[in-house]
């Protein structure tokens, strides 16, 4: 699911028009992104703040299986390796 | 009557060119399924390598402009090679202007917990999201994927 300080709206909204069927989450306070110490001050467009991008893959137990922090913003993960991370989850 | 001295082809003026868009075209890859990691240090090389050759073009163009032509066209291209080499350059520094996030959930560490609204304003908890949902048993794992929003 997918984690961003965008309002509910705008995430139903990109949501709707790229037909995703995963749960988008707003954390437009940068709450939860500053538990995850992933907070960008400034980083945004309006110079506000934003997550820089991250991702985490969790078990039931609340574990992390796999994490990717990107360096540079444009080079993100494939889904091939999230998947193969997931696969060897028994 | 001796021969006008026949012009040559300023290979080192084309190869230059070519080798300059075939930098700029390397930023379209990002939206193809070639290797992501490789492509911020070609967006840097291939200009740079294609702004030398341009530079070796217009030298031998200058130089000895009987044989080789160019100097025109060449110090246009180079002009713009190198406007495009600075703004490569200076987006390479900025998309890496990331946080150190040391403080993130690594691998074997328990995420923290929350609740946060879905895009319908409904309250989610992390719990939740390992529910089971009609036509789908438990997921065995969440991705949570941060991202910057504005898209």
């Amino acid at each position: 699911m997918a984690i961003s300080v965008d309002a509910p709206e705008v995430s139903e909204h990109l949501r709707g028009k790229q037909g995703y069927t995963f749960t988008f989450l707003s954390d437009p306070n940068t709450e939860v992104i500053r538990r995850y110490d992933l907070l960008h001050k400034a980083g945004g467009p309006e110079a506000n703040d934003i997550a820089r991008p991250a991702e985490f893959l969790v078990d039931r137990t609340g574990t992390v299986r796999w994490v990717n922090f990107t360096e540079d913003i444009r080079v993100r993960p494939r889904a091939q390796q999230m998947l193969a991370a997931a696969r060897s989850i028994p | 009557m001796s021969d006008p001295i026949r012009k040559q082809t300023n290979s080192a003026l084309w190869l230059g060119l070519v080798i300059t868009v075939l930098g700029i075209l390397s930023n379209l890859l990002y939206f193809s399924k070639f290797p992501a990691a490789a492509l911020p240090w070609l967006n840097l090389t291939l200009p740079a390598i294609g702004l030398i050759f341009l530079l070796i073009g217009l030298v031998r163009a200058f130089g000895q402009s009987q044989i080789y032509r160019g100097r025109i066209w060449g110090s246009i291209a180079a002009v713009l090679a190198v406007l495009f080499l600075a703004a490569s350059a200076w987006l390479f520094v900025l998309v890496r202007s990331v946080p150190r996030s040391a403080g993130a959930p690594q691998i074997g560490q328990r995420v923290p917990d929350f609740t946060l609204s879905d895009s319908n304003g409904q309250p989610v908890a992390l719990a939740q999201l390992f529910a089971a949902s009609p036509g789908m048993p438990q997921p065995k794992a969440v991705l949570l994927v941060f991202y910057r929003g504005y898209w």
